[in-house]
């Protein structure tokens, strides 16, 4: 199970996967206070993505991300969400492009 | 598993939260699901009759909830609220670091 580096590939990732098979795909979301770090797995049970991140500025994104799937699980997978992925990705997105730290 | 209406799951999940500051993990997943069993899962299921099923755990107690369209909006942005006060042990950026770390790296390699 490899991490996704970049948050725009995983959540494009993770949204094609759940259209494929809207009700095999589960998203979760592991915190652990202690430690500040934050998790996202989405899966269905063939494929999995992940995507770490000990970071605020990530909390935002994966937001976001629950926005998104809330609105695609409640509203089906055809449902719109233009105006929550056509916001032009941030300036410095290139810039978070070495994170330096893992574990 | 114990299935809760929206409000008394946010109000779990909150508690959830705050026992497991010091030590330990709180799982939440969500899943589109009928709340069904496989086998009497028909293919002709409506798209209303889906709903939006949040799970969280510590993996000692396990809380649920089943959303539908209506309350998915609201539920939405009480647990954006919940989410935001509980993660604060994530770090700030680090502009001041990385401009620090970068030089070292790059020497480094």
């Amino acid at each position: 199970m490899v991490y996704v580096e970049s948050w725009d590939d995983f959540l494009e990732r993770a949204v094609v996967m759940f259209r494929a098979d809207p009700v095999g795909t589960r998203y979760v979301m592991k915190y652990r206070h202690c430690d500040g770090k934050l998790v996202l797995k989405v899966t269905d049970d063939r494929g999995c993505l992940k995507f770490k991140t000990d970071q605020l500025q990530d909390a935002k994104k994966m937001e976001k991300m629950n926005n998104i799937f809330f609105t695609l699980m409640a509203r089906g997978p055809d449902a719109e969400f233009v105006e929550e992925v056509s916001q032009p990705p941030t300036p410095q997105q290139p810039a978070r492009k070495s994170r330096g730290r893992r574990q | 598993m114990v299935l809760l209406d929206a409000d008394p799951f946010l109000n779990e999940l909150t508690k959830l939260y705050e026992h497991n500051r010091d030590s330990g993990t709180v799982w939440v997943t969500l899943k589109r699901s009928t709340l069904k069993p496989h086998a009497k899962r028909k293919d002709e299921d409506s798209a209303e009759s889906y709903r939006c099923l949040v799970r969280a755990t510590d993996g000692k107690k396990k809380i649920s909830a089943s959303l539908t369209l209506k309350d998915h909006h609201r539920f939405q942005m009480a647990y954006a609220t919940v989410l935001k006060a509980h993660m604060d042990a994530l770090k700030k950026r680090e502009k001041k670091d990385k401009k620090e770390k970068k030089p070292a790296a790059v020497t480094k390699s």
